[in-house]
């Protein structure tokens, strides 16, 4: 009896999680976005008033204001678009390096794997820090193309929307190899051979075998680092410029400059609904195509 | 016949410090089916995995219907290589995987053709939607070898084809494949452990081991008259028994008897074999032992294996096998343990080893 209820537990552990930790957040984010804002602390009024008799005091209004505005719109949309390049160039350099690790052998693919962790290790503020020292007008590399006579003067490699590009490529790229590691790791060599031996050349070998027996561990490389990107606040903050202007960095600012609670959560909530969901209707799509082709 | 179809030539393979094959040579004829037997770590497979493009030789060349082929990529050679694992891709169907060579130059009604027709030929038109995942080893097998056989390849290697199969199974099998190649003519290189399956399938095979080809030839003439000892061990049961020049005749001090050879033997000593199944077994009341080439012995272990017992008989310091058919279901015929019995042989049954 005790033994089904732990197995009952266990079953369920992760949907308990889910809610404690999504659900429940949400659901409070929710309740701001759709309060009455004010000066105060909180900054926000109550829903629910029971001062003369139960009313309901909610507004729609910040949902409003911010689809109306193409200054919540845009950023939402840069973010968007910086997250799909990002992931682009992770997939880019990622699959290569994680095809090379999964196909080595163990000795050199265990110091690979360190390799690839190790940057973890450190601070990510530290190594995203490191980058503008890199990268500034006096920093290393301009220092070295100075110095080499490959330029005459210093460029200007920080502050716009690829030193952000980059920053973001350099610090999820783990999060694109590991999990396509795990996955290439179970692949069977043979069938590169084979398909080789009947007549296809590498790069038809790469496109008509490897890319579509991969798609599941590009799937999940490519959505752990889509998605916390979208929301990435820290490397535009300290890569980028204001020459764009991003989800994670408006949010911070509705936030903790303006003091509009109801607004920034109504821009978290609807960002959130907004990836959230297609995503859960690819999850269902995708499992059941996988399921269908035995992948 | 041509029997420059496929030549390996001077072929040497290390990996690291591991000497994997030294100074291959070998003819190949065209339509032959030939079997290279060895046991693991022999070197077989790298020998074919060097014919299928899939590693390059240190030295040597490989020759196939004329064409040099040692530096050709895999995708460049007139030849198909059968997986052991058979490597059928899981995420295409059995119509595709089987189309999967011949794709690229042919039109969506050819290939409709090429694969029912192969279909057909293997007896899987029924499988053609499946996943591969869903079929049985034996039909992974066919679909393996449809796909190979689809390109038409001058050569078809082998890579186990039947380890993976159960035994009964690989008994249909084999006799299919022999079938198979007879028809189709073309040239099949495979690679196995198992010397039944080398013996059954190969009109030529050789026998490998550390690298090296220690003989290669017909079945019948490496089971018969093997040159070496190691050869006489690994195919079939082998009696060996040292013997050396004693007066006029030959003498096993393991044995205690004479030997009469009806040929002159170039080494004073040496080692002999005789095949179990050339030993004649009789009741030691029919008749006396004579001279030469019998022994008599007691029976320490027998079993019975249906068309054959086999005895295990003691003399002296060594134990001999004895195969004895089963002419008659009378049990008269069979030999209780413990038994004394006579054991006699033809002069010609016994076979000198080179080394």
């Amino acid at each position: 009896m005790k033994n089904k209820l732990f197995e009952k537990y266990f079953v369920f552990s992760p949907y308990f999680w889910l809610v404690l930790f999504f659900f429940i957040p949400l659901a409070i984010i929710f309740k701001i976005s759709i309060s009455v804002s004010e000066w105060g602390m909180p900054p926000y009024q109550d829903i629910f008033l029971f001062d003369n008799g139960f009313k309901i005091n909610t507004t729609f209004e910040n949902y409003v204001y911010i689809f109306s505005d193409y200054y919540y719109i845009g950023s939402f949309v840069n973010s968007l678009i910086l997250a799909l390049i990002s992931t682009f160039f992770c997939l880019l350099i990622g699959f290569p390096l994680a095809f090379y690790i999964a196909t080595s052998n163990i000795r050199l693919r265990n110091i690979l794997l360190v390799l690839v962790v190790i940057p973890f290790w450190s601070s990510f503020l530290l190594r995203v820090y490191a980058w503008k020292i890199i990268l500034q007008n006096n920093g290393i590399l301009n220092v070295i193309l100075l110095n080499l006579g490959i330029i005459s003067e210093p460029l200007q490699l920080l502050y716009n929307q690829y030193a952000v590009i980059m920053g973001i490529v350099y610090t999820y790229l783990p999060l694109m190899i590991l999990p396509l590691y795990g996955y290439l790791n179970k692949f069977d060599l043979n069938l590169i051979e084979a398909s080789k031996d009947l007549g296809l050349n590498r790069i038809k070998t790469f496109f008509k075998v490897i890319l579509p027996l991969s798609v599941p561990g590009i799937v999940a490389g490519s959505l752990l680092v889509f998605i916390p990107v979208v929301g990435e606040f820290i490397i535009p903050e300290m890569l980028g410029g204001s020459d764009r202007l991003y989800y994670g960095k408006i949010l911070w600012e509705e936030f903790f400059v303006n003091r509009n609670w109801p607004g920034a959560s109504a821009l978290a909530f609807s960002g959130i609904i907004i990836l959230v969901l297609p995503i859960v209707i690819f999850q269902i799509l995708y499992s059941r195509w996988s399921q269908k082709n035995e992948i | 016949m041509d029997n420059n179809f496929l030549v390996i030539e001077n072929i040497s393979k290390s990996f690291g410090d591991n000497k994997v094959l030294e100074n291959i040579n070998l003819n190949i004829s065209k339509s032959e089916f030939f079997g290279l037997l060895g046991s693991s770590g022999s070197g077989k497979t790298t020998l074919l995995r060097i014919l299928g493009g899939f590693e390059k030789p240190d030295t040597g060349r490989i020759i196939l219907d004329g064409i040099d082929i040692t530096n050709l990529e895999p995708f460049d050679r007139p030849l198909n290589y059968m997986f052991q694992s058979y490597a059928l891709f899981p995420h295409l169907n059995v119509f595709n995987n089987l189309a999967f060579g011949i794709k690229e130059n042919f039109t969506q009604k050819e290939i409709e053709i090429n694969v029912r027709n192969i279909a057909e030929l293997l007896s899987i038109e029924h499988l053609l939607n499946r996943r591969i995942k869903q079929l049985s080893g034996g039909e992974q097998q066919r679909v393996a070898l449809g796909r190979c056989l689809i390109k038409k390849p001058k050569l078809l290697l082998l890579d186990e084809p039947l380890a993976a199969l159960d035994k009964k199974l690989r008994s249909k099998t084999q006799l299919e494949l022999t079938t198979l190649q007879k028809k189709l003519k073309i040239t099949f290189v495979f690679v196995t452990h198992d010397q039944e399956e080398a013996m059954s399938l190969s009109d030529r095979m050789a026998i490998m081991k550390n690298g090296l080809i220690l003989e290669c030839s017909s079945p019948e003439e490496i089971y018969e008259n093997p040159k070496s000892l190691y050869t006489a061990n690994f195919i079939g049961i082998a009696n060996i028994i040292e013997i050396y020049k004693k007066d006029e005749n030959f003498y096993s001090d393991d044995l205690g008897i004479n030997f009469k050879l009806n040929k002159e033997l170039k080494n004073t000593k040496t080692n002999i074999l005789l095949r179990p199944e050339k030993i004649k077994i009789q009741s030691i009341n029919n008749l006396k032992t004579s001279l030469f080439n019998s022994f008599s012995g007691e029976i320490l272990e027998k079993s019975y294996l249906g068309s054959f017992t086999r005895y295990e008989i003691k003399i002296k310091n060594m134990i001999i096998s004895v195969l004895d058919q089963n002419f008659n279901s009378n049990s008269n015929y069979n030999f209780p343990k413990g038994e004394k019995v006579i054991c006699t042989w033809e002069s010609e049954s016994i076979k000198a080893l080179e080394d």
